[in-house]
């Protein structure tokens, strides 16, 4: 996070003022046209001494099937983070609607654990403004560190697309994307059943109330057949479903395809791969949709080398 | 019972081995005499033990399940003896309070934890037991050489127990769920009421006699004229002696904190007589001037977990793992309570003297006394019982009494009273502290420090151990 100007926010931000603020943007942009920026803000945004909630902590274990230890599942600190990322692209310097952004992918790299006891510095920006076959996108990079320390324990980066938005000067790739292989549907190791609530209860326990995933209408107000369920969501329970043999320090990385609205089944299969000795090395996972046999997101939780 | 001839000879050996047992007598490497069978078994040894501080009920973990409390001492666990990935022989744990849906507690536990998923568990209830029985029933698998390893443990939560439908609804339920028409269903659907709908929370009673665990305590504290003085004095001990173990650093191999508690929530280090003293009877209020059982007497209910490791000295060696103690033997009592023989928690005062029987041993051999404070009236009326010439001649069948124990060496730790009791996590606590002190104490009087452990359950049972330093 270097060569740009660090803002300190005095608290985290609140996530619903964000996504009014966004709304109210979204609005002014479609009246005034867009400001015309094609840089990203060189500005890191800061929280300091964050304390995560253990109420809220032991909800968020119990949904995503964590066993409710001490330490901060490494899903639960991206949603501890996320405010902040936000606040980022809620900037009036941000180039890119905020609201409608899709989440492409997501790389964690948890170095060391943290427990909720910990007092935690969060900084977050934004940076890689990079064109995409369908309009922009650009990374969000989270680090959190133990308060006043310098070793990074957590490094989330989330690539979203800004659809359909083509900045000046931003080209789109010049290597043509080869097709990625079919998609063979594997033997799937667990079938979960997403009710309809499932995105109201991530909601509750990641704050991340985004209308897309709340219910039918507030997802139809914005262009979506039915409500969704948040792709970290997603993610999480498959790094919960690796389990303990992750230990405390990994790399988690997922990528979204087709979004999985609710009530869904969802079919997921998770495939260990261990070292000659034995110790475990990587789990990948995929997940699909087990009546159309579309993948839904793919990743893995690996050893840090 | 342990292999290099231990303490005790044995009163009634029993027959000789059959042929066929030659292995396990060349692995206890005695073969000159045949001896007692248990002379042939190999010994089980304590390792450590971690458990969770005990916390009051809708406190810190109120939102912990049996699960998560069991996972986090049990990860606490492999964390202190390098067991991530090991295959465990055996896991046996168990809750007093349990829901439906954790029929497999344990080994949904082992497979939150970082032990190698190919570990096998299963649960046991045997009320406050429970977590005693699981010790002695690893250690004898490892005694038996069916298993080198096991971890044994306990837990309970009060705050996030189980709440049923009550019987009207739930009969309802299943009707409704075998009723095939519609009009049939409206049918079974018709008899419902509106108290149906009220649940059904768990409660201490005991269901032959409807009477609380503290009521029928109150009738034996009572009945042994344990007064109201001896008991605060038992509970200021408990409260005094667990706060000096912890700023000693007693537990800090013993305990992982968890949910921002270091120690337990119910250890009040600033108590004294005179508050004690002000605190007013609880249970037995029917008994007039005998009432003499406070809030401050009587062990709250808790929430919390505790997990113990026992090896063979083999696994243990190849491990480079400490070898706190020996579980030497253990003996389990009931008593005919309902109609009033016996008191609902007096087990143990008869399951102690046939365990010492067995082993040649009296009161005055032992070094430190863990006897569970579920009530501090219990404590004293079990040693009343022992110390009473006509309970020894008429219920143990002795000459006379069966003894009394020094009190100096009485729960030097503490006990329930200031740790809390969550039900099954109570024998782990047990077993892991006693282990560690056994082993600092060593040799005495040319022998090796020996520790007994007495448990009182629901039910009028008690389940009670003998435990040898290494």
């Amino acid at each position: 996070m270097s060569g740009s100007q660090t803002v300190i926010l005095g608290e985290m931000p609140s996530l619903s003022k964000l996504y009014v603020n966004a709304a109210a943007a979204a609005a002014r942009r479609r009246v005034l046209g867009t400001h015309g920026g094609t840089e990203l803000p060189a500005y890191t945004h800061e929280v300091r001494g964050v304390k995560a909630d253990v109420a809220n902590l032991t909800a968020y274990q119990h949904l995503i099937g964590e066993s409710a230890s001490d330490v901060l599942p490494a899903g639960f600190i991206h949603a501890l983070a996320f405010p902040l990322a936000m606040s980022v692209m809620n900037r009036d310097d941000f180039p890119l609607p905020l609201l409608g952004m899709i989440h492409l992918s997501n790389k964690v790299v948890q170095s060391a654990p943290v427990l909720f006891t910990q007092a935690l510095d969060i900084r977050a920006q934004v940076e890689n403004l990079r064109g995409h076959r369908a309009g922009t996108q650009l990374d969000v990079v989270a680090e959190v560190r133990a308060a006043g320390r310098e070793e990074v324990r957590w490094r989330g980066v989330s690539t979203y697309l800004a659809k359909g938005v083509f900045l000046p000067g931003i080209d789109k790739p010049s290597v043509p994307v080869t097709p990625p292989p079919p998609f063979s549907v594997p033997d799937p190791t667990a079938l979960w059943q997403l009710g309809v609530d499932t995105g109201r209860a991530y909601a509750a326990v990641s704050g991340d109330f985004n209308p897309i995933h709340l219910s039918v209408l507030t997802a139809k107000a914005l262009g979506m057949r039915r409500s969704l369920a948040h792709g970290m969501y997603l993610a999480s329970r498959a790094l919960a479903d690796v389990g303990a043999v992750r230990g405390d320090s990994f790399r988690w990385d997922v990528a979204f395809e087709a979004p999985v609205f609710l009530p869904a089944r969802v079919a997921l299969d998770i495939s260990t791969v261990q070292a000659d000795g034995g110790a475990w090395q990587r789990s990948g996972y995929v997940a699909w949709n087990p009546l159309s046999g579309r993948r839904h997101f793919s990743g893995s939780v690996a050893a840090l080398p | 019972m342990s292999v290099n001839g231990p303490s005790v000879p044995r009163p009634q050996p029993a027959p000789a081995p059959a042929a066929g047992t030659s292995a396990v007598e060349a692995a206890a490497g005695k073969k000159e005499h045949g001896g007692a069978a248990s002379s042939q078994l190999r010994r089980a040894v304590v390792v450590g033990g971690n458990r969770i501080p005990f916390a009051r009920t809708g406190g810190a973990y109120t939102k912990s399940s049996n699960q998560d409390m069991l996972t986090a001492a049990l990860d606490g666990l492999i964390a202190r003896f390098g067991l991530q990935d090991e295959r465990i022989g055996e896991v046996a744990a168990g809750a007093v309070l349990k829901h439906s849906r954790d029929f497999n507690l344990t080994r949904e536990a082992v497979l939150g934890s970082a032990l190698s998923a190919e570990t096998p568990a299963y649960d046991l209830q045997q009320a406050c037991a429970t977590g005693l029985e699981t010790v002695l029933g690893l250690a004898n698998k490892i005694k038996l050489g069916q298993i080198d390893s096991a971890i044994a443990g306990g837990v309970d939560s009060a705050s996030d127990a189980p709440i049923a439908v009550s019987e009207g609804l739930r009969e309802v339920l299943l009707d409704l769920n075998r009723a095939k028409t519609v009009s049939r269903k409206l049918q079974v659907l018709s008899r419902l009421r509106p108290k149906d709908l009220a649940p059904d929370a768990p409660n201490t009673g005991e269901p032959r006699t409807g009477l609380s665990m503290g009521e029928h305590q109150a009738l034996t504290t009572a009945q042994w004229k344990i007064t109201r003085e001896a008991q605060d004095e038992l509970a200021f001990n408990s409260h005094r002696h667990l706060a000096a173990a912890y700023d000693a650093g007693f537990f800090d191999d013993l305990l992982t904190p968890y949910r921002g508690l270091s120690r337990d929530s119910n250890l009040r280090a600033d108590t004294s007589l005179e508050k004690l003293a002000t605190l007013k009877p609880v249970f037995g209020k029917n008994l007039g001037a005998a009432a003499t059982m406070t809030a401050g007497n009587s062990t709250p209910l808790t929430d919390g977990a505790s997990t113990v490791l026992l090896a063979s000295e083999e696994w243990a060696d190849a491990h480079d793992l400490p070898k706190l103690a020996t579980i030497v033997d253990g003996e389990a009592a009931a008593v005919d309570f309902v109609h009033g023989k016996d008191g609902l928690l007096m087990a143990p005062a008869f399951a102690v003297p046939r365990l010492l029987a067995r082993h040649n041993l009296t009161l005055a051999d032992f070094d430190f006394f863990e006897v569970h404070e579920a009530f501090a009236g219990t404590v004293l009326s079990t040693l009343a019982a022992w110390e009473d010439e006509e309970f020894g001649r008429t219920r143990l069948g002795l000459d006379g009494a069966f003894g009394s124990i020094d009190r100096t060496k009485l729960n030097v730790n503490g006990s329930s009273l200031a740790a809390g009791h969550p039900f099954a996590a109570t024998g782990g606590r047990i077993v892991a502290s006693l282990a560690k002190m056994l082993h600092a104490q060593g040799q005495v009087n040319g022998r090796p420090a020996r520790g007994l452990v007495s448990i009182c359950a629901a039910g009028g049972q008690g389940v009670v151990a003998i435990l040898e330093a290494l």
